[in-house]
């Protein structure tokens, strides 16, 4: 399956990965709209997005008490909008993160992979974000221990 | 011959289980359902009550889907007794099913509080559909309404009463509100809010009785004036639906006792939901938490068993969620555990709220409260089950959480915990989609 490839050591912080994710689910460039977030790390030096891995297990899918959430030809789990009631059980369920809520709509939404052509992925002018074939892995923990290892040194933590 | 399968309640539990021996089983079997009543979602039953959802939709299967999915129905009838020797389960109309095994998943129901008049019309509970139908037919716009108990049940129908026009107060004998899901000062956090927003609380109070007043009802406390309203919601807790087992040789605690397979101490019986104690995740001793992630854990779990598969279960985490009027709180795991590190953070002006409960280098329970539109709110939400879940070890990004609560996902990200989540299913393989499934739901 194709997933997004994150590689935090090419990302710059510029956020459009954001602004193309916000546009695409919902018609407006509303970064709070957007599934991908990009997170400042090492005192705003690097920067890193996060998004959906799509876990084999589906804690969001197999929690919806409604069978909202199911999977789509990407290979993504999808929210069902019609079906959701917004009763953020899958909100709770998912270990990672990755599921969010709007106030006005009370739906949960989440990455789909744009249905197979994620618009976070073209975004990207560093390459930060790749749709690739790979496995489902954490691309951010190598990157992220060592770079918050030096802000916890800084603070002459232990 | 088939193995002959009888799954006894089409809640959370039994549906789970039913549709993972659909998935799991190499040759067809046959599934008896025996469920009081049609099978629905207890979960979405406040959308029905405040109408943003019609009745159909809480239905998890109409009887042409389980006559798809080749389940025998019992629907209208209860289990009254088990004989575990004979494999055979009695009806409460007489009739026998006979069994190779069987799924115990009978729930539980709601009580109230023991006091004259609660019995009394125009006094309800709002946990079956049933209740639910006739609390709709109970509330109109402008009238007033008083939920006794301040828990969980109460907060999740909260927002739909207040939806309807109601107005609302709700009572609570503990000294504040949410006592079994956050601490004392989250719950002032709560108060504040829903005092904010129109809802009146009176905690540490008693109730005594309940009349009847010229078409309204009067509530009576043991200290402090009457209270007069037009429905009365009784949230005062629920209780597990087994007295039918008893002596059936099921050995019965709090709940039913199982083990890592969801099986009794009975042959060929297993329990599942709301009647089952089984392995909390976090303490590793057995407890019922009467959830419905662990009911759909749990069911899915028995069913593979049931299947003939060999799955294990690491253990049920007991996490919350409620949203009252656009703020979340939620707890997860051990977050009342006394002799827990526990770090707090409080930002009063954002109605915000984080406590950690560290063991160690591990995060063994939190709390969490913040508003629904705090982007951030979600998303943490998330992160700290999964903190929870995997007993990750921070190691030196315990410091991170420690110095800043609310900031959740560096240390999440940082002490690897995606990498020790993507490898675990509940059982031992990718989720099938609801569509994809023998059995939706």
């Amino acid at each position: 399956m194709k997933v997004l490839k994150l590689v935090p050591e090419r990302c710059t912080g510029c956020l459009r990965c954001e602004i193309a994710c916000s546009y695409m689910q919902t018609a407006t460039y509303q970064p709070a709209k957007s599934v991908i977030r990009v997170s400042p790390f090492e005192g705003h030096t690097s920067y890193a997005p996060y998004t959906c891995t799509q876990c084999a297990e589906g804690w969001c899918m197999t929690a919806c008490p409604v069978g909202a959430i199911t999977i789509n030809a990407a290979g993504a789990k999808d929210v069902l909008d019609d079906t959701c009631v917004g009763c953020k059980l899958c909100t709770i369920a998912c270990p990672y993160g990755t599921m969010f809520y709007d106030t006005s709509t009370r739906k949960a939404f989440k990455c789909n992979l744009c249905g197979g052509d994620p618009a976070c992925a073209h975004a990207c002018p560093t390459a930060a974000i790749e749709y690739v074939e790979a496995p489902a892995s954490d691309w951010l923990g190598d990157f992220a221990a060592e770079r918050v290892s030096h802000l916890l040194v800084a603070a002459g933590a232990r | 011959m088939p193995a002959r399968h009888l799954i006894i309640g089409g809640g959370t539990a039994g549906m789970n289980a039913m549709r993972t021996i659909r998935e799991e089983e190499r040759e067809p079997s046959e599934i008896t359902l025996v469920s009081a009543e049609r099978p629905y979602s207890r979960m979405v039953l406040p959308y029905y009550l405040d109408r943003s959802i019609a009745e159909s939709h809480v239905f998890t299967a109409t009887a042409a889907q389980l006559a798809k999915w080749k389940v025998k129905t019992l629907v209208g009838r209860r289990a009254a007794a088990l004989d575990v020797k004979a494999g055979v389960c009695t009806l409460d109309d007489g009739a026998r099913v006979e069994y190779d095994d069987c799924l115990i998943a009978t729930g539980s129901s709601a009580v109230r509080a023991p006091v004259p008049g609660a019995d009394g019309p125009g006094v309800h509970s709002f946990w079956t559909l049933d209740e639910a139908r006739s609390v709709i037919d109970g509330i109109r716009p402008g009238c007033q309404v008083v939920m006794v108990g301040a828990g969980f049940i109460s907060f999740t129908i909260l927002n739909s009463i207040l939806s309807l026009g109601a107005r609302l107060t709700i009572v609570e004998v503990a000294p504040r509100i949410l006592p079994r899901m956050v601490d004392a000062a989250g719950a002032e956090v709560v108060e504040g809010w829903l005092k904010a927003h129109g809802v009146t609380l009176r905690t540490n109070v008693k109730l005594t009785k309940i009349e009847d007043a010229r078409g309204r009802k009067r509530l009576k406390f043991s200290a402090g004036p009457d209270l007069a309203c037009d429905v009365v919601i009784m949230a005062t807790g629920i209780k597990t639906n087994l007295d039918w087992l008893e002596g059936s040789g099921v050995e019965i605690n709090r709940g039913v006792v199982v083990d890592d397979r969801l099986r009794t101490n009975v042959p060929d019986v297993y329990a599942a939901g709301d009647v089952a104690e089984g392995r909390d995740l976090v303490s590793g001793q057995a407890a019922v938490h009467a959830i419905e992630p662990t009911a759909q854990e749990h069911g899915r779990v028995a069913g593979a068993n049931m299947a003939g598969k060999d799955v294990r279960y690491r253990g049920s985490l007991i996490v919350n969620i409620v949203e009252v009027c656009h703020l979340d709180a939620a707890s997860f795991g051990a977050w009342d555990d006394a002799k827990a590190e526990a770090v707090t953070g409080l930002k009063k002006d954002r109605n915000a709220y984080r406590k950690l409960l560290f063991t160690g280098d591990r995060l063994t329970g939190a709390i969490i409260i913040g508003r629904s539109n705090d982007i951030w709110t979600t998303n943490d939400v998330g992160m700290l089950k999964g903190l929870v879940q995997t007993g990750v070890s921070l190691a030196r990004f315990k410091d991170l959480l420690r110095r800043n609560p609310f900031d959740v996902k560096t240390a999440f990200i940082a002490a690897k915990t995606t990498g020790a989540l993507l490898p675990a299913t509940v059982l031992g393989r990718p989720s099938m989609a609801p569509g994809d499934s023998p059995v939706a739901v």
